[in-house]
């Protein structure tokens, strides 16, 4: 490929990747410090927290398999995997211990009918709360939101790896021995992709405003302002990238 | 080669796995000794809803990035005495023994600053609490943080541990750290904090029901003798919180490390790591990762069913 075509390459992972990211944080049902309580339905920590705990496990994947495969959708989709399988794994305890530990039943309180299982959720739930645990609706929404907001990390990171900081550029420009500039080059990508994630991931938690459970929430229609300043964000941290890469790396 | 060689990685992936058992299981009776992440916010509330209490105060940021650092810390000490030529099996304690150098500081200081907040509504600072509680919260981050630079190290050297050098992952130790820091921090406060914060913080009202909020920061202060510390509550969700949240990262690491194995194993790429199969098993450890997350669908599914059924829905007022 040509310079100028990477470097659009790369602009676009990235603005691909901000974007996924927002977009997954809108789907996970984030219950905050009401959760942790029993008094809101999700899940009992902050936005960014969980967002960023998903993808950096499906990222440690991602880098995994990109080391054995060249293929940008197969290292994505490997991370978007290994976000979705932390999720389930979280929100299935975390239910395992909303109905033994605490004698709870799983309810949403936003919706009186659940829009997959059509269980009804009003007679289950506790007067003065806004539901509790993690209903099946929240739980499926979830799960979508870790695996998009997981290949929006890895595609991010595949990006940043081999068209920004290559290992290979690093070798011409330090005369590194390959192994060791795969190595830092690996570790920059990664920590520039979890920076651009975490930016847009942020401006998605300040759209939701706290909580949310997932799809069906009535927040969820906030959604378009949120794509909407991540695709700036993300435009303006890919170029941003860019020039960091035409200067000669992160080091 | 090695069959050998491949029984090795699967064996040093179980060795991860445990030791990240143990991880998250001490990190998340940390964050109950010292009443970090979310249930804390009752406990701020209780002075300012005139419940004087003897809780350990301890609200330093969300567990995440508080792990994260204390992770890194603690990986970059130990990345610098290993390049140094120190053994392993010093250099990893040293680096955990500063992260918590660390997270005691941090303690001291939010605790302090937390109560001293509190002072119009009239919550003392009582210095035993204060100093009874540092050492416990010490030592269950050093057991976590340890834990967690000795996977990172595992990781890092995993091809030469285990005979196939070509299989060490790319990130370097205090990257792995940071990456493991933060999901145990995740995953502490989002699994361990709910047994904590519904069930111990309000042990005196009905069991069953989400905590409504006219209970907010009306805390259970009485212990079965005495009144209640956050040693109290450690005890209690050590039964049932903390090996819950270890075993949630536990089975993270162990799905997210067997089926890359299996991936590359049946894609042909291990032993001999020929490139050509390199796209085969990753193809196979997307389709083994599916079939998990589908099970682990059908599994809560199952749960809630059987909750509904068995609990049937609320009565009372």
């Amino acid at each position: 490929m040509d310079p100028i075509t990477i470097l659009l390459v790369v602009v676009g992972c990235v603005i691909v990747g901000g974007v996924f990211a927002s977009l997954g944080v809108h789907l996970l049902p984030v219950g905050g410090a009401p959760a942790a309580m029993g008094t809101a339905t999700g899940i009992a920590t902050g936005t960014i927290m969980l967002m960023l705990g998903a993808a950096v496990t499906g990222l440690f994947t991602a880098s995994t398999v990109a080391t054995f495969s060249t293929n940008i959708l197969l290292v994505s989709f490997s991370g978007a995997v290994g976000s979705w399988i932390m999720m389930g794994v979280t929100m299935l305890m975390a239910n395992v211990i909303y109905v033994f530990g605490s004698g709870l039943v799983p309810v949403s309180g936003r919706v009186e009918v659940d829009p997959i299982t059509k269980e009804p959720q009003t007679p289950y739930k506790t007067p003065q709360c806004d539901g509790h645990g993690i209903p099946t609706v929240s739980y499926i929404s979830g799960m979508a939101g870790a695996f998009i907001g997981g290949f929006g990390g890895a595609i991010m990171y595949f990006a940043l790896l081999n068209y920004a900081f290559p290992a290979e550029r690093l070798v011409e420009l330090f005369a590194w021995e390959l192994g060791k500039a795969a190595t830092v080059s690996a570790t920059m990508a990664a920590i520039a992709a979890i920076g651009i994630f975490v930016a847009n991931a942020i401006l998605a938690a300040y759209n939701i405003g706290g909580t949310i459970e997932g799809f069906h929430d009535p927040k969820f229609k906030r959604l378009p302002k949120a794509l909407f300043s991540c695709f700036f964000v993300s435009l303006f941290c890919g170029v941003f990238v860019c020039v960091v890469a035409l200067l000669g790396g992160l080091i | 080669m090695p069959i050998e060689a491949v029984a090795m990685l699967f064996a040093w992936m179980l060795v991860i796995v445990f030791l990240a058992l143990i991880a998250c299981m001490f990190e998340d009776l940390e964050s109950d000794t010292g009443s970090q992440s979310n249930p804390n916010s009752q406990v701020q509330l209780a002075a300012q809803v005139g419940q004087v209490h003897r809780f350990f105060n301890k609200a330093i940021s969300g567990e995440a990035p508080a792990y994260a650092m204390y992770c890194t810390t603690a990986g970059v000490i130990a990345y610098v005495l290993l390049l140094k030529g120190i053994h392993p099996l010093l250099a990893i304690p040293i680096g955990a023994a500063v992260g918590e150098a660390f997270h005691v500081i941090f303690a001291t200081t939010a605790h302090i600053g937390r109560t001293a907040g509190s002072k119009r509504f009239e919550q003392p600072l009582y210095l035993d609490v204060l100093y009874g509680h540092l050492l416990p919260i010490a030592t269950h981050g050093f057991m976590a943080v340890l834990c967690i630079v000795s996977i990172a190290y595992i990781q890092s050297n995993l091809g030469t541990l285990s005979g196939m050098s070509g299989l060490n992952h790319p990130f370097a130790l205090p990257m792995l750290a940071f990456i493991w820091g933060i999901t145990v921090g995740a995953i502490g406060s989002s699994t361990g904090d709910i047994h904590y914060g519904t069930e111990r913080e309000f042990q005196d009202r009905p069991f069953g029901e989400g905590r409504r909020v006219v209970y907010h920061g009306k805390i259970t202060r009485y212990a079965e003798c005495g009144i209640r510390t956050q040693k109290d509550i450690v005890g209690f969700c050590v039964k049932y919180g903390g090996p819950c949240t270890g075993l949630t990262f536990g089975l993270i690491i162990l799905f997210e490390n067997w089926r890359t194995l299996v991936g590359m194993k049946l894609g042909g790429f291990l032993p001999d790591l020929q490139a050509i199969n390199g796209d085969m098993a990753a193809i196979l450890g997307i389709v083994i990762g599916i079939v998990i997350g589908i099970v682990l669908i059908m599994g809560n599914v199952t749960l809630v069913k059987w909750a509904r059924k068995r609990y049937g829905p609320f009565v009372g007022e």
